[in-house]
């Protein structure tokens, strides 16, 4: 009977380690991203769990807009001026100390945000994030898939520049 | 074992296999929505909601897949209780902590479940993994 109950957990524990290992191969790229990005990142001045913002997807991304957050677009200025979501901020984290002052005082810190730039293969909008937070800004999000997935969703998109 | 206990075993594994099986593959579909909800419940550091997200979906495929073909019932069963009174308890600190979030539980960025929706559904697939494990044991 014992080693009838054994049997049963080491085989239960070779499941969760067979669809660990199946998991984690199949969406390498996904986590090692993630893993990438966190250890690149700035020390953070708060505690870890506050000083990165959270991931959002494109469902999510839409409701809090429809919510009052402000999207902001981490691009560079000519990547915004060619396309961006409806009512976006531009801060391009390439220029972020010229552009941060102007935004620190015209958003308040009590609104939420929704960072993009352009996807999977772009960390600005993920750096930006953190250094929002740093700065006091409480709720902060990125749209981790990017402007690309917003504009394959067929989403409005404007095109004026800023 | 009467023949009411084994239509009820079938029923209840057959349930409980195509309820794991959809939710891991739906969920496998989109890793990143899913780390964005994992995210939600604030519990992990950053990259770990995406190792969670990435590895949960096949766990819940092989246990569901395994209890649908009635191989491994009893380990697939166990694994199934496990996450589910993992599940529960993080349902649980949502409650208490007053978070507004969507469960998480199948299709990632679907329509918002509530914690206590979700609570009470995995109440009663915790009382069919329970009756899947119990049962088998009968068989043999």
């Amino acid at each position: 009977m014992d080693w009838e109950r054994e049997r049963i957990l080491l085989e239960a524990f070779l499941i969760v380690c067979v669809g660990v290992m199946l998991g984690l191969s199949f969406n390498f790229q996904a986590v090692f991203h993630a893993f990438d990005l966190e250890r690149n990142a700035p020390p953070p001045l708060t505690s870890p769990s506050e000083a990165f913002p959270l991931p959002a997807d494109l469902a999510t991304t839409r409701s809090l807009l429809d919510e009052g957050a402000l999207a902001v677009d981490a691009r560079l200025p000519e990547d915004f001026a060619a396309g961006h979501v409806p009512q976006a901020r531009s801060l391009p984290w390439a220029d972020v100390e010229a552009a941060l002052p102007a935004f620190l005082n015209e958003v308040p810190r009590s609104r939420p945000l929704l960072l993009y730039c352009s996807g999977f293969g772009c960390s600005d909008s993920f750096d930006l994030g953190q250094r929002l937070i740093r700065e006091g800004y409480q709720t902060v999000y990125v749209f981790e898939d990017g402007f690309p997935a917003w504009e394959a969703a067929g989403l409005s998109i404007s095109r004026e520049a800023q | 074992m009467s023949r009411a206990a084994k239509i009820i075993y079938h029923v209840a594994r057959v349930v409980l296999g195509l309820t794991f099986l959809y939710a891991g593959l739906i969920k496998s579909e989109d890793v990143t929505t899913f780390a964005g909800q994992v995210a939600n419940y604030k519990i992990l550091p950053y990259s770990w909601n995406f190792v969670v997200a990435a590895s949960v979906p096949y766990v819940e495929m092989i246990a569901g897949f395994l209890l649908l073909i009635n191989r491994r019932v009893r380990p697939a069963a166990l694994v199934c209780i496990g996450m589910l009174v993992v599940f529960m308890i993080l349902l649980g600190s949502v409650i208490l902590r007053g978070l507004d979030i969507d469960c998480g539980c199948f299709k990632p960025g679907g329509q918002g479940t509530s914690a206590w929706v979700a609570m009470g559904r995995d109440a009663g697939l915790l009382l069919l993994s329970g009756l899947v494990y119990a049962l088998r044991g009968r068989f043999h």
